[in-house]
Formats: C-alpha cells, structure tokens, sequence
C-alpha cells in the first residue's frame, strides 16, 4: 500500500536540505495582519484582500442576484471557490502560513461539497464527476457557460 | 496537465448587443494587454524560476488567466451572436466578418491579430517579475479605458471584476519580485 507518510517524511527532509542550502526561506508578510473580505464579499469585489481593493472612480459592484435554486447554488460554489483560489495564490508565496492554509481548506472543502451537490441535481462541471455513470452522457447534455449554462 | 470546468469564473449574462463594445472589448483577448498574452507570459516563464515559489504563483495565476479568456470570449460573444449584416458593416466588423464570419479570433481593438511578440521570457526571475509586474498594469488600465466606454451594468460588472484581478495578480508579483531581489541580490 501506498504510504503517505513516508512521502510527506522524505518530501520534507530533501526539500528542507535544498531549502537551507539555496534560500533564506524567511517569510515576507510574517507578522502582517491579514484582512480578509467574506467569500460573498470577496466574490462580488474580485478581491478576497481588503489592503489590496481599491474602486475605480465611483463605480461599485453590483449585488449578484441570483434568479433560482440552480443559480443560487453556483453563487455559494464561486464564493468559496475564488476564497480559495486568492488563498492559493498566496500561499504559493507564503507556504508557512499555517492560519491561511487553515482557512483554505474549509473555502476548499466548502467548494468541493456544494459541487458534488450540484453535480447531482444539475449535471457534471468536471469530467470526473460521477454523474456521469448516469446514461445518455450528460457532459454533452447541459449547456455551455457562454450559452448561460452553470452560470 | 488541465481539466476543463465546464463553468465561467464570473457570471457573465448579457442581455443586450453591443457591436462597438465588443469591437473594443476584443482587445482582451488578443491585445498587447489581453488575457491569452498574460497566460502565456506566465505559463512560458514558469519553468525557469529559480524555486517552487515561483514556479506555483506563475502556474496558478497563468491559469487563471485561461479562465479570463473564456469570460473575454464569453462577453464578445454575447454582445455580438445577434448581429445582423446590416449592423456589423455598421460597426466596422465587416472586415472581421469577411475572415471569420461571427466567429472568435484574438485581434487587439484595430483587428491585428495576436503575437507572441507581446510577451518576453528571459530566464532571469528579475527581469520576467518585472515584465509580469506591468504587464498587470497596463491590463488594469485597459479595463478602467473599457469601463469608460460603455453604460451597460451586464458589462461593466464583470470589467470591475478583471480589473480587481489584475490588482490582486499586481502585487503578489511584486511580493515575489521583491522576496527573490532579497535572496538573489543579496540585499539587507
């Protein structure tokens, strides 16, 4: 059997010797304080960093209004996606960030749930789903996002 | 490798066309600031970062970069899928009509097509940073020229929306730009 820990064990060990040997690994937002929009907020902004947002002129985003329970959910779905992708690009530069990683796993989570929910009520966003056991192939059955499908 | 999601990063519905608006908005896609040179900018550069700092923020943003491309497409398309002869002559289409009939093509805003010319690799993580550093910048100013030219809220929403991304995308180059100056220039 495929053991995890072992990969985790070595992958740790090699790269902390490369790591010391090439880099000062020092972090740069060490001790910066971190203020976060809520997805919803974050989502409707397209930006999850209240230091970084910044308007132009006096143009404000409009409320995303969702028409039904479909489109609704997709709404819940992009919310905790984009948190986890802002999250995502910041950790890539930020690795050790342990309160950041921690809240990109329950945006992550968040995301993954509500797509398998929608999966099965509203048909498959990714090829892997397993919705797609269901005959005739629903990947071709639902509409294109630029058609407003999954929008 | 990628798979595909068969959703659009940010809901785009737009509900009325705009034939001059997409003549415009085409820029962002196949411009000297569009997404499909940002993505490619970033997902060339990535494999000759000098650690996985850089090789993930280039790898996620250029991806993300993709997912602009299809919301690019996706408002071209909408403004445009009803347009009849009459209205594309009208709004200077016809000479894209002529080529390419209601189909997409990344041209910038005169109709010349795209060129990897619009983006450098140069090995250096420096010298790419920087590029990538602009390049978010000029994409933010081309959004805000966008946002002035039209009226229509089914527009504006998602421009306010990239031009935000290109804020974000800005200053976590800028946070990398400045971590590898500090390691590679050996600055205090």
């Amino acid at each position: 059997m495929y053991n995890y820990n072992n990969f985790v064990n070595n992958y740790r060990q090699n790269n902390l010797d490369y790591m010391n040997n090439m880099f000062d690994y020092s972090e740069l937002n060490n001790n910066q304080n971190m203020n976060l929009f809520t997805p919803k907020e974050g989502f409707e902004k397209g930006n999850l960093f209240m230091d970084l947002y910044s308007e132009y002129k006096n143009y404000k985003p409009r409320k995303l209004n969702p028409r039904n329970d479909q489109e609704r959910l997709m709404l819940e779905i992009n919310e905790n996606l984009f948190a986890a992708h802002e999250l995502n690009l910041y950790l890539d530069i930020n690795p050790n960030d342990n309160s950041m990683l921690a809240l990109f796993n329950d945006y992550r989570k968040k995301a993954e749930d509500l797509k398998k929910q929608y999966e099965q009520l509203y048909g498959p966003l990714c090829i892997t789903s397993d919705v797609l056991n269901n005959s005739p192939f629903l990947w071709e059955k639902t509409s294109f996002p630029w058609e407003g499908g999954n929008n | 490798m990628w798979v595909y999601e068969k959703k659009l990063q940010f809901p785009i519905n737009i509900k009325n066309k705009d034939l001059r608006m997409a003549k415009y908005l085409v820029t962002q896609y196949g411009g000297s600031n569009g997404e499909l040179a940002a993505a490619l900018r970033y997902l060339n550069q990535r494999y000759t970062m000098p650690d996985n700092r850089g090789k993930a923020l280039l790898t996620d943003i250029g991806t993300e970069e993709l997912a602009h491309i299809e919301m690019i497409s996706t408002m071209i398309y909408q403004l445009t899928k009803d347009a009849t002869l009459e209205e594309l002559k009208e709004a200077g289409l016809d000479t894209h009509y002529t080529e390419h009939n209601k189909a997409l093509y990344p041209t910038d805003s005169n109709g010349m097509p795209f060129t990897v010319t619009y983006f450098a690799t140069t090995g250096d993580p420096l010298a790419d940073l920087a590029e990538d550093m602009a390049a978010e910048q000029k994409a933010r100013a081309v959004y805000e020229n966008l946002i002035d030219l039209t009226n229509d809220p089914d527009v504006i929403n998602p421009l306010l929306w990239l031009r935000q991304r290109e804020i974000v995308h800005y200053n976590r180059f800028k946070e990398l730009f400045e971590y590898y100056e500090k390691i590679l220039n050996k600055k205090s």
